[in-house]
């Protein structure tokens, strides 16, 4: 099978190949292949229950593999769906968390900063809007200077109008970093926005892939993406 | 809007000062039925009288020296019972082998009244300063080792995995995870400890004490003296009062972080 994205010149951040998964009898990820190169933002898309969290949880390190290769290279930062913030310190040591080498503060401070709460350094996470909360949680990431960023659905609990900024945020704060993006989301428009690559997940496998700047026109991804996930016709369900 | 910024502190005093009002009444109506005669001196002597024994007995020596003996056994047992709940409940909340070693042999003593101990405990160490320590860190190390594997346990599973992911050291994620997680926990067991704590000592000494302010009261009871019984009373309804705000202090400084502790307008 040819591993997607497979342009085998530019170095990866991550390769997977063979990525075998099961609970129990239930076998969530199928001998799953992929490859994220350097500095590329991939959205994964895939029904609920389909194994996207189970294979991040299993590239983060969090849960064991029951076959197949994970390779990765440099270090690796991860934003879940809730915040995660610990809610007894205040922000820039929840952002400072897992730094051990230089100023600690300073490099905190910068971080919140870029996620405009420079001004919040020493509140409390319960202070905090949702999106605010998540914007601590990425820039608790990427202080990390990830070389592979693992987002799980990071917007989903957000109101329509704060997932538009964080897009951009998102958008600006990746040029600046260009750390290598796997994004899982269910949001067809927002893979489109953010991602140079969309891959589709179904029955633990990794069955289609669209790089979006092949298309001239955007809409045109839309179409092939929703018939992806089996909303043929339409090019949208709605 | 400046009315509504002003009103909140001062219903806050209104509230402090009407919390005040009921005790000082109690003791008002309380000095006013002895004046009458309607309770007589030997049920019960008025608080003025009680005030009187206690400037008494300080000058002349009687009352400091076996408060501070009666403090100094409430603080070793404490601080040697609440280590060992401590130690053990840090033990059993960290590991699951040490948890089916341990656990229900602890739960199982717990279930004991310790104070249906106290014969046993007498015959072991007499009456000395030993009953009264032991007993004293036995109470005390239950509910320190119960709130800490309950702190442990009741962690929030997600936050140790954004640990991971941020690559704690062990050290680290104790120190800045399960510590102060477990914290709001953990300081329960203190403040509750502290009660036990004062409860055991205040049995321990009306067994038999040759100083303290248990021996106090039992020397007065030899005499009648309602009113210094009623001072041991009062000092250790005052000290057990003391002890619990030392606890919502330490609650207040340490879990500010928490929104059930946290200052007002904050
Ligand atoms: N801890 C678990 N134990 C058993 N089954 C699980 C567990 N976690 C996930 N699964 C199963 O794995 C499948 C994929 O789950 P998940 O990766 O969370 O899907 P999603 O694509 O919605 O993120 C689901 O069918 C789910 O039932
Ligand atoms: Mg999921």
């Amino acid at each position: 099978m040819e591993i997607p994205g497979g342009e085998q010149q530019t170095p990866a951040v991550v390769a997977v190949q063979g990525l075998v998964r099961t609970y129990g009898p239930k076998v969530v990820l199928n001998k799953l292949h992929l490859r994220i190169r350097k500095g590329e933002f991939v959205a994964l898309l895939g029904e609920s229950g389909c194994g996207k969290t189970t294979l991040l949880r299993v590239l983060a390190g969090l849960d064991p593999i029951q076959g197949g290769t994970i390779q990765t290279s440099g270090t690796l930062a991860v934003v879940f769906q809730e915040h995660r913030l610990l809610p007894w310190e205040n922000l820039w040591r929840n952002v400072s968390l897992g730094l051990r080498c230089g100023p600690a503060k300073e490099k905190a401070a910068k971080a919140l900063e870029e996620v405009g709460l420079g001004d919040r350094l020493d509140d409390w996470p319960r202070n905090l809007s949702g999106g605010q909360a998540q914007r601590v949680a990425i820039a608790r990431a990427l202080v990390q200077e990830p070389a592979l960023l693992l987002l799980d659905e990071p917007f989903a609990s957000l109101d329509a109008l704060t997932r538009i900024k964080m897009h951009k945020l998102l958008l600006s704060l990746i040029a600046a970093h260009k750390p290598g993006v796997l994004l899982v989301t269910h949001d067809v428009l927002e893979s489109i926005v953010l991602a140079d690559r969309i891959l589709i997940m179904r029955d633990g496998c990794i069955v289609k892939e669209y790089v979006v700047n092949d298309y001239a026109d955007k809409r045109t991804v839309q179409v092939d993406v929703f018939e992806a996930l089996g909303f043929a016709g339409g090019g949208s369900p709605y | 809007m400046k009315k509504f910024l002003f009103s909140a502190p001062l219903k806050e005093r209104t509230l402090f000062l009407l919390s005040w009002a009921s005790p000082v009444i109690i003791v008002f109506l309380w000095e006013t039925y002895c004046r009458f005669g309607l309770i007589g001196p030997e049920i019960l002597p008025p608080p003025s009288t009680v005030l009187l024994a206690a400037i008494t007995l300080t000058k002349n020596g009687a009352l400091l020296p076996d408060l501070g003996v009666s403090l100094t056994r409430a603080a070793t047992g404490w601080c040697i019972g609440a280590s060992i709940g401590f130690l053990l409940g840090l033990i059993v909340g960290f590991s699951s082998i040490a948890k089916a070693v341990l656990d229900r042999s602890i739960q199982m003593l717990r279930a004991v009244p310790f104070l249906a101990l106290l014969p046993l405990v007498i015959v072991w160490f007499g009456v000395g300063e030993g009953q009264k320590i032991f007993l004293v860190a036995l109470g005390v190390s239950f509910p320190v080792y119960i709130n800490t594997t309950l702190g442990i346990r009741q962690l929030d599973p997600k936050l140790l995995e954004m640990g991971s992911t941020q690559r704690l050291t062990t050290y680290e994620t104790i120190r800045r995870i399960i510590f102060p997680g477990a914290l709001p926990s953990i300081l329960m067991g203190v403040r509750y400890s502290l009660a036990t704590a004062w409860l055991a000592l205040v049995i321990a000494e009306t067994i038999g004490a040759s100083a303290g302010i248990g021996f106090l009261a039992l020397d007065a009871r030899e005499f009648l003296q309602t009113d210094v019984i009623v001072l041991t009373i009062v000092i250790y309804a005052v000290i057990g009062v003391c002890a619990d705000a030392v606890a919502r202090f330490l609650e207040r400084r340490l879990l500010a972080w928490h929104p059930n502790y946290a200052p007002k307008g904050c």
